[in-house]
């Protein structure tokens, strides 16, 4: 198929489309304005919805009652606008909604700027709403990755019955890149595959078959036997969905661990490094939930490694993942920006050179 | 004679890029030389982020106010009348895309229209590569709304067909064959044909007919990011799972 040029948000709304999503709930704010801007333009000539919701909150819980029929839904944001949803979120995790949140991260916190950050990392994994769950998050570096990512998304979201995040910083939602757009999915609700769903029920159908979607187990027995179904869901996403890239990792002498668009500029630093006679890989988490720890470790562990520098859009929050897969036996440094600067190549580079001075 | 270039087009064609390229070949050669940054749509990889190099070469640029700072909301600043009032060789719009982008341009209509008559250029950037101005009939739909929107008329088109860091020979060709039927239907002649030295060399080779054409204006790339060359891959596998690549 022909390539073509474009913008993340234009390809990730398109993408979403094209692995069946036919329901749209959002609310504006930069940087991913575009992508409501696209569904508006889009939805309607396929036959699918899209709505401007009156808040954020409000688009989320449309996004749990919509995808409580089985019906693949998407709900798109910016950090601030993430923020308000986490309630939501929380309950689609605990009524275990399959659902798709993309969240193109800006700098914060609170209203912060609408520059790219990596600020919400904390959020995305380590809690966000309340109670213990876990969202499946995937952290793309690239339009193309943006859209192949997505066109899994809804069958991983259906398969463990949780809730998928796109964690995507504002780079990758505003840069153009040539794509190549996959072919539309045929997608439609069957109710033998989802048995959950509510797709109608009435007096004298089974009621073994009446799908209820809930988040509240008033008693403490329902509740833990939820719960350890939950966990149980989630150990075996941790078995089955860590993703990462690993790049000239082989014999490395330094190892860059980095996510997004942020990896991206750690390669070309790694590239000037080569260049220099230095040996630097890059592990690059594509799934920030399961984080790959073991991954990471084996890596690191090889004994040509000196020591591990961690690269954010942020005050250093997968750095404390990497500390826990590194787990003392190296040394782990931390570079990154704050305020929405993109971390430079050089920036990377000298880092590099400075740790080998033993600075 | 003042010259007034205007670059409109759709979202991604390449208007920034253009306008800086316009503006340094104009000091190149001497012109006193206007660059005003007139989008008030995109917030990112605009050109006021490359303002620096602009003023080593003694372009005045105008960039509307707070753009960078992270302000949501951009406004027209003041300086923009100095366009129509100070005595520049060459002045240079970057507007922002589509219709929306261009609505920008309707506050000036009553300027555009006092130039002496040949001075002013509209021209819509037109890269066929995008998904919305990929054919005949989206480019004629984007040419309208932003006529409508920027009170202006549409002078002439440029074909800056690209796939970014991918473009290959094929895209100017590509866009000549849909902007020869454009014109035939519109009467909007192509005004320039650009792009990298080799892209357009190769363009010429294949003998195209000269009347859309234009004029060929070779272009340097300064919005370029050194980390896009890493425009990876995606996950083509069958298994999206570990060590994919």
């Amino acid at each position: 198929m022909a390539l073509t040029l474009m913008k993340g948000s234009e390809a990730i709304a398109e993408a979403a489309i094209r692995a069946g999503a036919r329901f749209f709930f959002g609310y504006p704010i930069t940087p991913q304005t575009e992508i409501p801007e696209y569904m508006a333009a889009r939805m309607p000539e396929i036959g699918g919805c899209f709505l401007q919701a009156e808040s954020e909150v409000a688009a989320i819980n449309m996004v749990y009652g919509a995808a409580g029929t089985g019906a693949r839904v998407v709900t798109s944001s910016s950090s601030p606008g993430v923020s308000l949803k986490q309630e939501g979120i929380s309950y689609c995790a605990g009524a275990q909604v399959p659902c798709l949140i993309i969240n193109v991260m800006r700098g914060g916190p609170g209203l912060g700027n609408i520059q790219a950050s990596q600020g919400d990392y904390f959020q995305a994994v380590k809690g966000g709403g309340n109670g213990d769950y876990h969202l499946l998050t995937y952290a793309p570096a690239s339009v193309q990755e943006a859209i192949d990512i997505m066109m899994f998304a809804f069958d991983k979201a259906e398969q463990y019955r949780i809730p998928v995040l796109f964690l995507a910083d504002g780079i990758i939602a505003q840069m153009m890149e040539p794509v190549e757009l996959p072919e539309m999915v045929d997608y439609k609700v069957d109710p033998e595959k989802k048995p959950w769903a509510c797709t109608g029920w009435k007096a004298g159908d089974d009621p073994k078959k009446r799908g209820v979607i809930n988040s509240i187990y008033i008693d403490t027995e329902s509740l833990t036997v939820h719960n350890n179904e939950l966990q149980a869901c989630y150990k075996e996403v941790v078995e089955n969905e860590q993703m990462w890239e690993e790049f000239n990792c082989e014999g490395a002498e330094y190892i860059i661990t980095a996510f997004g668009t942020v990896a991206r500029i750690a390669k070309s630093a790694i590239t000037q490094l080569k260049e220099k006679g230095i040996n630097v890989g890059l592990v690059r988490p594509i799934t920030v939930w399961p984080f790959p720890y073991d991954a990471v470790k084996k890596v690191v562990d090889q004994p040509s490694v000196k020591a591990v520098l961690d690269v954010e859009l942020n005050e250093g929050q997968m750095l404390q993942d990497v500390k826990l897969a590194v787990n003392g036996t190296k040394e782990v440094d931390f570079f990154g920006h704050c305020g929405s600067l993109m971390p430079s190549t050089d920036e990377i580079v000298n880092k590099i050179l400075s740790m080998k001075e033993g600075k | 004679m003042k010259r007034v270039k205007v670059l409109i087009g759709n979202y991604g064609s390449g208007k920034s890029e253009l306008a800086l390229n316009f503006a340094m070949q104009a000091a190149a050669r001497g012109d006193r030389t206007e660059l005003i940054d007139l989008d008030m749509v995109n917030t990112y990889f605009r050109l006021t982020e490359r303002g620096k190099m602009v003023e080593q070469k003694e372009i005045r640029l105008v960039s509307p106010n707070f753009a960078c700072s992270g302000i949501e909301t951009l406004s027209l600043p003041a300086e923009v009348a100095s366009a129509f009032v100070m005595d520049w060789d060459t002045v240079i719009f970057d507007v922002g895309g589509d219709d929306v982008g261009s609505t920008a341009l309707g506050r000036y209509h009553t300027d555009f229209m006092e130039l002496e008559e040949g001075a002013l250029e509209v021209l819509n950037v037109v890269n066929i590569r995008r998904p919305l101005s990929s054919t005949v009939e989206k480019i004629q739909r984007l040419q309208e709304g932003m006529q409508a929107h920027s009170r202006l008329k549409i002078t002439g088109m440029i074909n800056n067909s690209n796939l970014a860091t991918m473009t290959g020979p094929d895209d100017l060709w590509d866009g000549y064959e849909v902007l020869k039927e454009v014109s035939k239907i519109t009467g909007i002649p192509v005004a320039y044909t650009t792009g990298k030295q080799e892209f357009l060399d190769a363009f010429m080779a294949r003998n195209p007919d000269m009347e859309y054409v234009g004029t060929l204006v070779p272009i340097d790339m300064y919005m370029h990011r050194d980390w896009d060359s890493y425009i990876a891959h995606g996950l083509n596998t069958v298994d999206p799972r570990k060590e994919i690549y």
